[in-house]
């Protein structure tokens, strides 16, 4: 009976030690901590060499490989961002009928069914949410020179795109050269967009005009 | 893999001596203890600097002499730290900017020898040797994202320590000690998880 007591009392303290006595980083995680920023860019591309964007007057919203077009409140918040500190980068906006070196798009990242899409999937599909036609090269493919896949994306994201189409005519294909990714929880929200973009621009300070 | 030879090897010749030097009839001896984690070396200044008061250790000893024992240890630990924002460059062109968060659990399962200094009826002090298998549960996290690793590694200890009988029969007491755990643990550039132990708890014969 000792016996018996005495090995429950083990056994049950040592369960006790598993279940009681971690610390749980995501309790430890305020609203502001739980989001990222991720940016990448081609490091071999020079960004003092382009001077004007045009940017799309509308969201892809990308939802399980499949892509709409619109343009709420939250969308045009962050539209108007992108706006904001590409000027504080020094470029200038133009319209898309006005061969801008530029183009820029915006994004919503939504998965509600499989679970999980990788951000190489994401890439793999993306003439499909903007046919290259957009911007004035029809049957030109996107090329992305840089693996983006440190995170998979399985909840909402919103990406924003810096596409090269100054020199696109010349090699025959639309190249992503610089990427923004925001994650994380309370991003659709129109009130946080200027400081969700903000940080995004400002860890890239290679991104500007002189 | 030399390391891992040398602490073997050192663990028998003290088994081998102490057991020719004196044997008695055996005892099974349980050592229930609570246990503070620092982390030291690269453990300390590459993930974790925080000292953890979250873990336990367990062993079960078989007294072959009166200064003499050895058994079967085990235990938890669970190590955290988050650290503020900042910009982590994950390669030549991507940047995370992110609050990142480090949390380990470590399961060590140890064969372990413990050698008495003394045989009187007052404080015992003690030194131990132990090596084993180190069961790692590693998550790190941007924001909210993670990623996990378990995998099982090496573990050797060297401790020392007293107990405090709480009669003069000398079967039940407090236990008192401090060990060191070398750890190597050679994922995503890390290289251990060297540790410091405080311990403190309760020796029963439980046979």
């Amino acid at each position: 009976m000792k016996k018996t007591f005495l090995w429950s009392l083990v056994i049950g303290g040592t369960s006790l030690l598993y279940i009681g006595c971690s610390k749980e980083p995501l309790d430890n995680l305020t609203t502001e901590e739980s989001r990222i920023y991720i940016t990448d860019h081609d490091s071999t591309v020079n960004f003092t060499n382009y001077s004007t964007y045009s940017i799309s007057d509308s969201v892809a919203v990308i939802d399980n490989g499949h892509a709409t077009l619109e343009l709420d409140n939250t969308d045009a918040a962050y539209i108007d961002a992108v706006k904001k500190y590409m000027s504080v980068a020094g470029f200038t906006l133009v319209s898309k009928d006005q061969a801008p070196d530029l183009g820029l798009n915006v994004n919503n990242i939504i998965n509600t069914t499989t679970g999980v899409i990788s951000y190489d999937d994401y890439w793999n599909n993306y003439g499909g949410y903007w046919d290259p036609y957009y911007w004035g090269y029809s049957g030109y493919g996107y090329y992305v020179p840089y693996a983006y896949s440190v995170y998979q994306v399985s909840e909402g994201a919103i990406s924003v795109n810096l596409l090269d189409l100054k020199n696109a005519a010349a090699s025959n294909k639309i190249d992503v050269v610089w990427t923004g990714l925001i994650r994380g929880p309370g991003i659709f929200d129109p009130n946080v967009a200027d400081g969700r973009v903000k940080a995004l621009f400002d860890q890239s300070p290679y991104l500007k005009t002189n | 893999m030399k390391k891992i030879k040398t602490v073997f090897a050192l663990m028998s010749a003290f088994m081998f001596v102490a057991l020719t030097t004196n044997a008695q009839k055996g005892t099974l001896q349980m050592n229930l203890n609570y246990n503070y984690g620092i982390p030291s070396g690269s453990f300390n200044s590459d993930l974790i600097s925080n000292g953890s008061p979250r873990g336990g250790r367990g062993s079960i000893m078989y007294n072959f002499t009166d200064h003499l024992s050895a058994g079967l240890e085990s235990g938890y630990q669970d190590f955290y730290q988050k650290y503020p924002r900042d910009l982590y460059h994950l390669s030549n062109s991507q940047d995370v900017s992110a609050v990142l968060s480090n949390s380990i659990q470590t399961t060590p399962l140890l064969i372990k020898a413990k050698y008495a200094l003394t045989n009187n009826s007052g404080v015992k002090p003690y030194v131990s040797l132990a090596a084993g298998a180190n069961m790692i549960n590693f998550r790190q996290y941007f924001g909210e994202f993670s990623n996990t690793q378990t995998s099982t590694g090496f573990l050797a200890q060297g401790g020392l320590g007293v107990m405090i009988p709480f009669s003069k029969s000398g079967h039940s007491g407090i236990n008192i000690g401090a060990s060191y755990d070398y750890a190597p643990y050679n994922k995503n550039g890390y290289t251990n998880l060297n540790t410091i132990n405080l311990q403190a708890g309760v020796i029963f014969p439980i046979h």
